[in-house]
């Protein structure tokens, strides 16, 4: 569905010293470096697929989504998108796609979100049965009830972003990027926007690329990812192998009844932080339930959970080292 | 075609219901507007009160020329300015992603999508001093009229191409709201006949701004006193102008950055 080859896209931008000294230098000689935002980039999605995009800002990331969705030239390479080069932004490839940015908002702002709709399905060219079908079936899976018909400005970011969503996804796109879909949303929120999305996912086999910061979304959604470092692929592969390799501990957290001594703690595996009664300790993957069951025999223990660590650790650290290849 | 019209529709339906949304704010615009056309009319009655030719035009033809001038601000105010205007506060906040993913073409979204109500008085005003003084004229025939309207359409293809272009540099220069206002300087010009300047402005606002082709020229069609040679340059001006603005904007495309987010 998604085949990158060599992409790369190189910016000029202007560098500028801080303060108004600097202003006034750089509005006379403006200085330019080139960045190299996307730098070689090659990987291939099927039809289908949900991949989460990692790495930190800056790291390529949107500029990547942006060249897929044909809002960007390519500095150099090649990508098809659905059969599609997306420059070339044909109608019939525009109707196939959507980009939905967690940041920014097409819904017209003074008007209820049901008004942009009508304005999408006009643009979009949607069959008002089939427009009423989506409608029906975004609106139970969003539950959209009652928000509708609210002016967009009165309405919480939460609700905002649900109909941002649909918005989006009104002409039933094959594919969808996805660019921090759930910034700035509170925990359930967020879920609802996950299954969503994964519903979405299933009802009409699209392809997904999503990036987010809350790992949560990728870990939910995305067996696959690929993480981006400096316009580089630095992985590109399955995500509960990343973890594996890039983490043989599991994190066991424990909330003790009373007060142990670290060295006791260290006694059965390394303590990765210990603050009053509780306690996180890094346990090899292997003895995870071994090491747990003596833990709560042996200690007075009111609490425990056992958790992978966190993954954006792990994608911390795969920075730092940049070796992992798949 | 019939498409667009549909879609206009439905842009113009959006955008007066958001005008209509703050309704106080709707109603001082109004007033607003209001005064300022009664403004301008007072300005226009001492024109006409004073008698004096201006470059070879009596009063009276040159009101002709004045309604064509308020008739092109009317346009630019109430199709251009809501729309063009916002050209480079997309490309800087990163909204005209938005615009370049529609399927449609996206000059097309870009000038249609809004359109400003409270500036259709300077329309009505423009139309009506043209009609004032086109029945105080014995020289406006129907020909004339004919040739006129189809130059006065030259004129808003022109006006928009040249304002549509100068807004597209923002894909460049991201902050060009004052380029506009720098075509509303020379544009000025416009509301008095050409020939009423001495000679190098006239060569300024035919050739380098071709303001003459957008005001003085509809207005000598009108009274009779228009060449063929000079309609025809109209014209061909303003084709010319829709398809430099129309490779422009495909360059310009190619050189969007899009906001980051």
């Amino acid at each position: 569905m998604i085949e990158v080859a060599n992409l790369e896209k190189h910016y000029t931008v202007n560098e500028k010293e801080p303060g108004i000294a600097g202003s006034l230098r750089s509005f006379f000689s403006r200085k330019t470096k080139t960045v190299k935002a996307v730098d070689g980039v090659s990987f291939k999605i099927a039809a289908g697929e949900m991949v989460g995009f990692l790495g930190a800002n800056g790291a390529g990331k949107t500029t990547t989504l942006k060249m897929l969705a044909g809002l960007l030239h390519p500095t150099a390479g090649t990508a098809k998108v659905a059969g599609f080069t997306p420059f070339e932004r044909r109608s019939s490839f525009l109707k196939t796609i959507t980009l939905v940015m967690g940041q920014k908002q097409q819904l017209l702002w003074d008007l209820p979100a049901s008004d942009s709709f009508l304005v999408n399905q006009a643009i979009y060219e949607i069959p008002d049965l089939e427009y009423r079908a989506t409608m029906k079936e975004f609106t139970e899976l969003l539950d959209l009830d009652g928000i509708l018909k609210k002016q967009v400005r009165k309405l919480s970011l939460g609700e905002r972003m649900k109909c941002e969503l649909a918005a989006a996804l009104l002409h039933r796109p094959k594919v969808l990027f996805l660019d921090e879909p759930t910034i700035g949303l509170d925990v359930n929120m967020q879920v609802r926007i996950r299954e969503f999305v994964a519903a979405y996912n299933q009802r009409f086999n699209a392809t997904v690329i999503l990036t987010s910061h809350y790992m949560a979304d990728v870990t939910a959604l995305c067996k696959r990812i690929i993480v981006v470092d400096k316009g580089h692929i630095i992985f590109d592969g399955d995500l509960s192998a990343l973890i594996e390799r890039s983490s043989p501990a599991k994190i066991v957290k424990l909330e003790l009844s009373k007060v142990i001594p670290r060295e006791i703690l260290e006694s059965y595996a390394p303590v990765k932080s210990l603050d009053g009664l509780f306690a996180e300790l890094l346990v090899p993957r292997l003895e995870t339930s071994k090491i747990a069951g003596r833990l709560l025999s042996e200690l007075p223990v009111a609490d425990v959970t056992i958790e992978d660590p966190d993954i954006e650790e792990i994608i911390g650290q795969l920075f730092q080292s940049q070796t992992v290849k798949s | 075609m019939s498409r667009h019209w549909q879609l206009i529709k439905i842009f113009y339906g959006a955008s007066i219901a958001v005008q209509l949304e703050y309704r106080v704010n709707f109603v001082v615009n109004l007033i607003g507007s209001l005064l300022t056309a009664i403004g301008s009319l007072f300005g226009l009655s001492i024109l006409i009160a004073g008698g004096s030719s201006l470059g070879g035009w009596n009063q009276t033809e040159a009101i002709v020329v004045v309604g064509v001038f308020t008739l092109m601000e009317g346009f630019m105010g109430v199709f251009l300015y809501p729309n063009l205007n916002k050209i480079g506060e997309g490309v800087r906040t990163g909204s005209m992603d938005f615009t370049l993913l529609k399927p449609l073409d996206a000059q097309f979204l870009i000038s249609s999508r809004d359109v400003n109500i409270l500036r259709v008085a300077d329309l009505l005003i423009g139309v009506g001093l043209i009609v004032y003084a086109s029945l105080k004229l014995s020289s406006v025939q129907s020909p004339g009229i004919l040739i006129a309207v189809l130059l006065i359409l030259a004129g808003f293809a022109s006006i928009y191409s040249i304002w549509f272009m100068l807004c597209t540099t923002a894909f460049w220069w991201v902050g060009v709201e004052n380029i506009t206002e720098l075509f509303w300087g020379f544009f000025r010009a416009g509301q008095f006949p050409v020939t009423a300047f001495p000679g190098w402005g006239r060569i300024l606002f035919t050739f380098v701004i071709p303001v003459a082709f957008i005001t003085t020229v509809p207005a000598e069609a009108l009274i009779g006193r228009g060449k063929l040679e000079t309609a025809i340059g109209a014209l061909g001006v303003a084709v010319l102008l829709l398809i430099v603005s129309r490779l422009f904007w495909k360059f310009a495309l190619k050189n969007y950055t899009s906001a980051s987010s």
